[in-house]
């Protein structure tokens, strides 16, 4: 007997958007292609969509529109990785500058404190300014390792950066709120990007809650790596937490509230949990402090055969929440380690290091491991089987397989 | 006798392989009608075959996929996208039928 359906429970007017409301419901009258377009990340002349042509395609491997990942090489040797080589993920669509209106009026509400305000971004410069290094990594980042195929993006290395933000620490706004409410458990940050969807915000909103000590090192940021921060990462103000997985960083942030509670939104409740594969749900850890983690940049597959002798390998580690303190290299896939030498400079815990290891390669095949430890924890050798592929740290699937000749 | 044999199973051949084209294009109709009505996929995704400019999900014209990493994502969700089969808003045949015409209508 066929089985009663369940219709959707957002009406249709909701939940379809813009002009393609109209063309769907036109469209399917006589079930022919829609025809009327409204769409803002229709494909550029480079390959990538409109709303970041501005970024280097050499530099990304393209999984969809709104999915876009580093190449291994390109993630910088200089510490910071440049904006135009930098990944995108983007839950929901990026807000178009008319969207977006007067950045300098763009308004962050600030709830579950003593004094409850609503800054606009002129106030928030005017009250502080600071600048940090922090890692933006995807939960998802090396999910295209895992052998049962997680569904998302098949990220391996590239869905991480190291960017230079400047803003007011969420410290200063708390300061200048009169502190938080004794009652708070987390902090909870929400992007105003469901507005112009007209999805059910409780499906669509991007609200994340955290720990709320995490206040201590966020910031409110207006500005990444020396420009504006983009549209496309969220500005014209972003929420950044530090050493925390990329989704917690909210894009175009418009409150953030001090709550009792973990936020209901799914984006909080159900997505972003690490569970077993074959379960969910909320009882799950959320994807929130990074681990400890580290990979070689160079020389990899990506950069064609080495010549033998003298090779420098070198990658990026980080710590997490802590200071990254070590590396190890393998050039034997792990049955004999060397330390690596951290190089350039240290711009901090939740930044990540470079490191380096000098060493003589004859022709032969190698494969190429690195280790970090932040001192109480170190990358285990194999991945963490979850079921949406999160949180990935394992050393043996983050090796390169190199020639050298 | 032969020749008459022989003509008859072409005859059989030739409509069974036109049965097999017309129901080949009912399934992409159909498909087409899940895509833009039923489940309202138009609504969330790009996609040229259907003409549709949704954008909120990616652009299914700029994504890899298989009938069976559609199927999944159809039936899972995933974010923001209903989870069509797990919740029941599509039976499984209507789930087979647009991932179907998903993957068979992309263009790269």
């Amino acid at each position: 007997m066929k089985k009663r359906l369940k219709k959707l429970n957002l009406s249709r007017r909701n939940f379809l958007t813009g002009t393609a409301t109209l063309a769907g419901i036109a469209a399917t009258a006589s079930v022919v292609p829609i025809s009327i377009a409204n769409a803002n990340h229709s494909e550029g002349k480079k390959g990538l969509p409109d709303f970041i042509n501005w970024k280097d395609r050499d530099a990304l491997i393209v999984h969809s529109d709104k999915g876009i990942e580093t190449h291994r090489s390109a993630i910088g040797e200089s510490l910071i990785t440049p904006n135009r080589n930098i990944y995108i993920r983007n839950n929901m669509p990026t807000m178009t500058d008319k969207q977006i209106g007067n950045r300098m009026d763009w308004k962050v509400s600030i709830e579950g404190v003593k004094n409850p305000k609503t800054f606009t971004l002129a106030q928030l410069q005017k009250l502080g300014h600071e600048t940090m290094a922090t890692i933006l990594q995807c939960s998802g980042n090396g999910r295209g390792f895992f052998k049962h195929k997680p569904r998302g993006s098949q990220w391996k290395t590239g869905a991480a950066a190291c960017v230079l933000w400047t803003g007011v620490p969420m410290k200063t706004v708390v300061e200048a709120c009169g502190g938080i409410n004794s009652d708070a458990v987390y902090m909870t940050s929400a992007g105003v990007d469901h507005v112009p969807t007209g999805l059910d915000p409780n499906k669509a909103m991007i609200e994340r809650s955290v720990p709320k000590k995490v206040f201590k090192d966020a910031m409110l940021a207006w500005e990444m790596n020396g420009v504006p921060v983009p549209n496309a990462h969220g500005g014209p103000l972003r929420m950044v937490t530090p050493g925390y997985f990329g989704i917690n960083n909210v894009k175009h942030l418009g409150k953030v509230a001090f709550t009792t509670k973990e936020s209901s939104v799914k984006y909080m409740k159900k997505s972003y949990r690490i569970s077993p594969i074959g379960k969910k749900g909320s009882q799950y850890p959320s994807c929130w402090e990074m681990p400890v983690k580290s990979w070689v940049t160079r020389p990899t597959d990506e950069t064609g055969t080495v010549k033998s002798g003298k090779v420098q390998i070198v990658g990026v580690a980080m710590g997490g929440t802590k200071k990254v303190r070590s590396v190890k290299v393998s050039v034997d896939g792990g049955n004999s380690w060397k330390k690596a030498k951290f190089i350039g400079p240290n711009l901090g815990k939740f930044a990540w290091r470079q490191f380096v290891l000098e060493t003589t390669l004859s022709p032969g095949n190698y494969n190429i491991a690195s280790l970090a430890s932040n001192g109480s924890d170190k990358q285990p050798e194999l991945r963490m089987e979850n079921r949406r592929g999160y949180a990935h740290n394992g050393w043996k699937d983050h090796s390169v397989n190199i020639t050298v000749v | 006798m032969k020749i008459l044999k022989f003509l008859l199973i072409v005859l059989l051949m030739s409509l069974f392989s036109n049965f097999k084209s017309f129901s080949d294009e009912a399934m992409m109709r159909k498909g087409l009608e899940i895509f833009n009505e039923t489940a309202a996929c138009a609504a969330c995704h790009i996609f040229q075959a259907a003409g549709s400019q949704g954008n909120i999900g990616p652009n299914l014209d700029t994504v890899s996929m298989t009938f069976e990493s559609v199927k999944e994502m159809v039936t899972y969700g995933l974010g923001v996208m209903p989870a069509f089969g797990e919740d029941e808003i599509l039976t499984k045949e209507e789930i087979d039928i647009v991932s179907n015409y998903v993957v068979k209508s992309q263009t790269k």
